[in-house]
């Protein structure tokens, strides 16, 4: 959930402090943190195994029957009766960093580190035949606070015009990315669960960092089982509220939080074809909004994010899958107030460039490998990243691999569908930290290589 | 007579339409077929239903007709198709177009010896 890892968090609240241009300290635990996600409710609702929504046989990387099932409104079923729509969820892991960490966390060490990371509860499932839900209340065990995850409350239907026919619904949900049914976006994309004690992916976009300080609603189609569009709006929670759902971790990670100016809008655009044995979607997305500070409204800074994404499924008969996914988001940052009234910024417009790839293998259903690369690249401006980088660079780049053992989710699984279980292990290697091989540890004011920071993690997730 | 030269085609593999042999259906090609195009919504496991009904012993069932499955349209309860291989093929060729109304959100599978490959599996599951 929440990382509070210093060279990146340091870097980043430093950024926000100072900037005040991003939300709040929730955008900071969306930033460094990947949200895990995994449902057996959903399987007990329809009568199928993991493995026919998520490659692997564990969440959250959709099939097209998964993508389906989303977008219809979590709300198919086998027709036997109403289901409890809860599950729980459970991830633990052992961290050990190349490096000792620059300050240990608190309750924690300065490295090797056991976690309880994050134990969940969903209310996850159709409560009508046209209303379903996502919905996810996660403690964390690093952090000790509890929150509002994940929030996705759907209306579907179908919609015949003529010969033509598609899925139109509603979300009302606190993540942007969240709606997504395809694998490339923030939400859903690689990693799908990352150490708390881990040093992250770098900056990102503002469309990957609002989870939980907003709440939106969003229109989407599935036409013709091809082609889907989405546009939603967003307005920034108060600061209250985001401190009642996301307890005190707000009041620690920010001084001056932000708030949207008028509403952020959210667009997206994708083909899909799914050709049953293979599959594979390209699209589009965009997000933009002005950010002003809630203390002190009037000055606003702009963030304009347009990302393209595509991605590959080979499915075949289940026992080879493979998979490769990929994201390229841009984003201009138009920084009046930070940059002409808080002198907080060098410039007054900055770029954040960030590029993702992942590609998987998984033999029958259980046994997987993926590998990835991230590369973020951003403008220099020695307001933003100075006192962490010796170029002024937010430049982040590196690669993560994993290898996960999924021994339930299929049909015949013990335990099916009442429990699933992943075993992993991730290696996440940095070529870049901050601008370069080498940036500032802040904390400690000494030199720290980029590859001090790679990270090897074991892991067990757990859904019932 | 008739009765017995049929079955004995079908054993062969061989799937029967209006006197036309469509193909030679094999069975452990049809597995894979069955894993790429029905899985999700079918099973093979006897009494297993998922959104759609379990196919095994779906030779000479009734259509709409598996007692514990309650996700039947209307239109495929009263089609009185009567489950067989001259009727699963052109029903999973094109679904709507043999049962108008239905719910099987399936485009079809164009493929003849695919259909009959997978037709072939169907017969073989116990």
């Amino acid at each position: 959930m929440i990382s509070n890892m210093e060279p990146v968090a340091g870097s980043f609240v430093r950024w926000l402090s100072t900037a005040t241009t991003l939300l709040t300290g929730t955008l900071l635990a969306a930033a460094l943190s990947t949200p895990a996600q995994a449902v057996p409710s959903y399987a007990r609702q329809t009568g199928s195994e993991c493995a026919a929504c998520h490659v692997g046989s564990f969440g959250p990387q959709l099939t097209p029957y998964g993508i389906r099932f989303k977008v219809g409104g979590y709300t198919d079923t086998d027709g036997k009766g109403d289901k409890v729509p809860l599950s729980a969820m459970a991830v633990a892991n052992w961290t050990r960093t190349a490096k000792d960490l620059p300050e240990a966390p608190a309750h924690f060490n300065t490295n090797n580190n056991t976690a309880m990371q994050e134990i969940s509860l969903f209310l996850a499932g159709r409560l009508t035949d046209n209303i379903g839900t996502f919905v996810q209340g996660t403690y964390s065990g690093v952090d000790r606070i509890s929150s509002l995850d994940q929030m996705d409350v759907r209306f579907a239907s179908t919609l015949n015009l003529g010969e033509q026919e598609g899925v139109v619904g509603l979300s009302l949900n606190n993540n942007p990315t969240l709606t997504d049914p395809f694998n490339t976006l923030a939400t859903w994309r690689f990693p799908y669960t990352a150490s708390d004690f881990g040093f992250g992916t770098g900056a990102a976009p503002l469309v990957e960092n609002l989870g939980g300080s907003v709440v939106g609603l969003n229109a989407y189609t599935l036409w013709e089982k091809s082609f889907y569009a989405e546009l939603g709006v967003y307005r920034s929670l108060s600061g209250s509220t985001v401190n009642k759902i996301n307890t005190s971790q707000v009041a620690t990670a920010t001084i001056d939080p932000g708030k949207f100016s008028g509403v952020g809008t959210y667009w997206r655009l994708a083909y899909f074809k799914d050709m049953k044995r293979d599959n594979f979607n390209i699209g589009v997305f965009g997000f933009n909004a002005g950010v002003e500070n809630a203390d002190q409204p009037g000055g606003t800074d702009r963030y304009q994010d347009i990302g393209i994404d595509a991605s590959y499924q080979f499915l075949g008969n289940r026992e080879h899958i493979f998979t490769i996914n990929t994201s390229y988001v841009w984003e201009r940052q138009n920084l009046h107030y930070t940059h002409n009234t808080l002198d907080a910024s060098e410039h007054s417009t900055d770029t954040l460039n960030t590029f993702r790839l992942a590609a998987s293998y998984n033999y029958q259903q259980s046994w997987g490998l993926t590998a990835g690369l991230f590369n973020t690249r951003g403008s220099s401006d020695s307001g933003l990243y100075g006192e962490v980088s010796y170029n002024s660079r937010p430049d982040t780049s590196g690669y993560i691999l994993q290898a996960d053992w999924t021994p339930w989710g299929k049909e015949d699984s013990w335990g099916a569908p009442w429990a699933n279980i992943r075993l992993g292990l991730q290696y996440t290697g940095y070529n870049r930290f901050n601008g370069g091989s080498h940036y500032i540890d802040d904390v400690n004011n000494t030199d720290r290589k980029a590859s001090d920071n790679n990270t090897t993690m074991l892991f067990v997730w757990l859904a019932i | 007579m008739i009765n017995t030269r049929y079955a004995t085609l079908v054993a062969l593999g061989l799937i029967m339409d209006a006197g036309q042999v469509l193909a030679a259906g094999d069975a452990k090609r049809g597995a894979d077929v069955f894993a790429e195009e029905c899985g999700d919504c079918h099973s093979a496991v006897p009494g297993k239903n998922k959104k759609g009904p379990t196919l095994t012993g779906i030779n000479g069932r009734k259509a709409g007709s598996v007692a514990d499955f309650a996700g039947y349209s209307d239109a495929i309860k009263q089609s009185g198709i009567t489950w067989a291989p001259d009727k699963i093929d052109p029903y999973i060729a094109a679904p709507r177009k043999i049962v108008p109304g239905g719910k099987m959100k399936y485009d079809g599978l164009a493929d003849a010896t695919a259909r009959a490959d997978v037709i072939a599996y169907l017969l073989s599951l116990k």
